[in-house]
């Protein structure tokens, strides 16, 4: 049952909103077109999941496969693989920042000398600032195998070298070092404003009663941080089947010998499409993500609300 | 008195867990910096490392012999001045363009007296949840709006980001609503105020979302990746991404195949990223306190 009436008034609300306040939407008008251009009107390359994609026909004009994309991408054994990846590494990647975040930004807070602080603060916030690709080389200078200042080191140690580049098993490692390389600094951010502001009082009567750091740490900043931690880690779940594509392609690149382990869906689907040219299939990929995506955050956002309504997304 | 001597005891052992926290943490500290900044060096030091060092010792932390070669290679040639151009093209128009357009929309959605903002704002918020997929976004950008190798596919994407425009939203409803309401008394419209009144008031804001669209833009390749295949156009996050790959490095690098001496093909690579990263790092230190205020006005009020 579709509530036209209820659509109706909403338009016609819109109408006289607008007739109200011409000038504020005028405003938004060039953010809508964008909107319109780059996130809502891409959309229909959905349909495309459905559809046999032709170049010469167009998104309209192809001809409707109805679940064909689906059982193709479904059948093989591709799906599991990049989904488990995705999951697996987002997951670790999430608690590995959240975990080494919070114990910067606590004992940062700890940190009395200002300089030190703002010098120590300045450097760990430093890798947020360069690119995936940067961060790539970065990685290369470590792991080459006949260059590189880990190899280097195991054979100065008297070790075997690694061939990094080569063993899927240990990138799961490797992925999650980079990715709290990257941002546990931006992270620490967030829970040092958040334990910033927090009540002096509390440490002040703690202080009174005899309490160590250590105690204050574990009974007061910890507990005092958990809403902070329960909104970031949920926004971190929302996007638990999004793979950051930047990252994978950029370090991993074209490297078969390393997909069993670090091929998510993101890169799957580019692959299916720049690679392979399979434009539905890609959408099929796309499509079930995106899906899949919708559906975690709206199931978690509805567990949290019946948990604690204040930390609900919406 | 005896209560006195237990509270002294407590104080002691107190202060004294404290020095072994507060040694723990300090080291702690220590090393995670460390570990943040060795790659920045290591990139940095042999990117002057002549190639033969790199060759024999590997990557280290300080070389044993000094040369220039990569970045006199990298230089004299025309793909970096090409695609430094590109970059700070891409970076100062995008960033103009994507504060423009997000202040307006920013205003627009947290103005009181419009009813549906909340419907807008969802809308917003609604394309970081739901994407518009890979495939729709390609064909509309190469296929609509036919904008293979052009500048403005890296460009106008990234236009509206939701969260950029949500820092601008939470900054604009805290502005006192006396300001645009004296504005209206006088006979400015809402245009009129939000350029006149509200704008000059966010600068503080304005400069922190520009620095966060400049930095996207800059180290962004994700676009040129889809979009741009004419090497001309490409930026340089994307000539990092050539050089690693086994290009052929004096064709293009330099645009012509005959230099006499062995390429430093390592040191071009670091060279490279450290070209592409320098503004980054020296703008750094002026710029850190304009992010890290923007990081906690979004995850305060987001």
């Amino acid at each position: 049952m579709v509530n036209f009436r209820g659509i109706i008034g909403f338009f016609s609300g819109i109408k006289v909103d607008i007739k109200k306040n011409p000038y504020l939407y005028a405003l938004g008008i060039p953010g809508f077109l964008f909107f319109a251009f780059f996130s809502y009107l891409p959309m229909f390359g959905h349909v495309l999941a459905f559809k046999k994609y032709r170049v010469s026909d167009g998104i309209w004009g192809s001809e409707w496969v109805g679940l064909d994309n689906f059982k193709f991408f479904f059948s093989g054994h591709d799906w599991i693989n990049v989904t488990r990846n995705t999951l697996l590494l987002n997951t670790l990647f999430l608690f590995m920042t959240t975990v080494i975040a919070i114990a910067i930004a606590v004992f940062l807070n700890e940190i009395r000398s200002e300089v030190f602080k703002k010098l120590a603060q300045s450097v760990i916030f430093l890798p947020y600032f360069i690119s995936w690709m940067v961060i790539s080389l970065m990685v290369f200078a470590l792991l080459n195998f006949d260059a590189g200042i880990i190899n280097r080191t195991l054979v100065s140690l008297g070790m075997d070298k690694v061939e990094w580049y080569q063993d899927a098993s240990k990138w799961p490692a490797i992925m999650s070092i980079v990715y709290v390389w990257k941002f546990a600094g931006y992270n620490s951010i967030i829970y040092l404003a958040a334990i910033t502001g927090m009540p002096q009082e509390v440490y002040e009567s703690a202080k009174v009663d005899g309490a160590t750091r250590f105690q204050m740490i574990i009974r007061i900043t910890l507990p005092m941080l958990a809403p902070t931690v329960i909104t970031l880690v949920l926004l971190g779940i929302g996007r638990i089947f999004f793979g950051d594509f930047g990252m994978f392609y950029g370090i991993i690149g074209d490297n078969p010998a390393l997909y069993s382990t670090t091929d998510v869906i993101d890169t799957f689907a580019y692959r299916s499409l720049r690679q392979l040219g399979n434009f539905s299939m890609s959408s099929a990929i796309v499509l079930y993500q995106s899906m899949m995506g919708l559906v975690t955050i709206g199931l978690f956002n509805f567990i949290v609300k019946k948990i604690n309504k204040d930390y609900s997304l919406f | 008195m005896s209560n006195l001597a237990l509270n002294q005891r407590t104080k002691i052992r107190a202060s004294s867990s404290d020095t072994i926290l507060k040694a723990f943490i300090y080291i702690s500290i220590v090393i995670v910096a460390l570990l943040c900044f060795i790659p920045f060096w290591i990139v940095f030091i042999n990117s002057f490392a002549s190639e033969g060092a790199i060759m024999q010792d590997g990557f280290t932390l300080i070389p044993s012999e000094f040369s220039i070669d990569a970045y006199k290679f990298i230089l004299r040639g025309a793909q970096v001045w090409r695609s430094y151009g590109i970059t700070i093209f891409v970076t100062v128009v995008g960033t103009a363009l994507a504060v423009m357009v997000s202040t307006m929309l920013a205003y627009l959605i947290a103005s009181p007296k419009v009813k549906y903002r909340n419907v807008i704002g969802f809308m917003t918020y609604f394309t970081m949840i739901f994407g518009s997929g890979l495939v729709g976004f390609y064909i509309m950008i190469a296929s609509w709006l036919n904008l293979k190798d052009n500048i403005l596919a890296m460009i106008l994407p990234y236009v509206v980001n939701p969260f950029y425009v949500f820092i601008l939203v939470s900054f604009f409803r805290d502005l006192p609503q006396e300001l645009s309401e004296s504005a209206m008394i006088d006979g400015a419209n809402d245009m009129i105020t939000f350029f006149k009144i509200a704008l000059p008031v966010s600068k503080p804001v304005i400069a922190t979302v520009s620095l966060f669209y400049a930095l996207v833009y800059w180290n962004d390749w994700w676009l040129a990746l889809l979009f741009i295949d004419d090497y001309q156009k490409q930026p340089l996050q994307m000539m990092i991404r050539k050089l690693m790959a086994n290009v052929n490095m004096a064709q293009y690098v330099g645009g012509t195949t005959n230099y006499g001496a062995v390429i430093p093909t390592m040191g071009i690579q670091l060279a490279i990223v450290c070209i592409t990263i320098g503004p980054i790092i020296l703008l750094y230190p002026f710029v850190q306190k304009y992010f890290v205020k923007g990081i906690m006005i979004g995850s305060v009020k987001g």
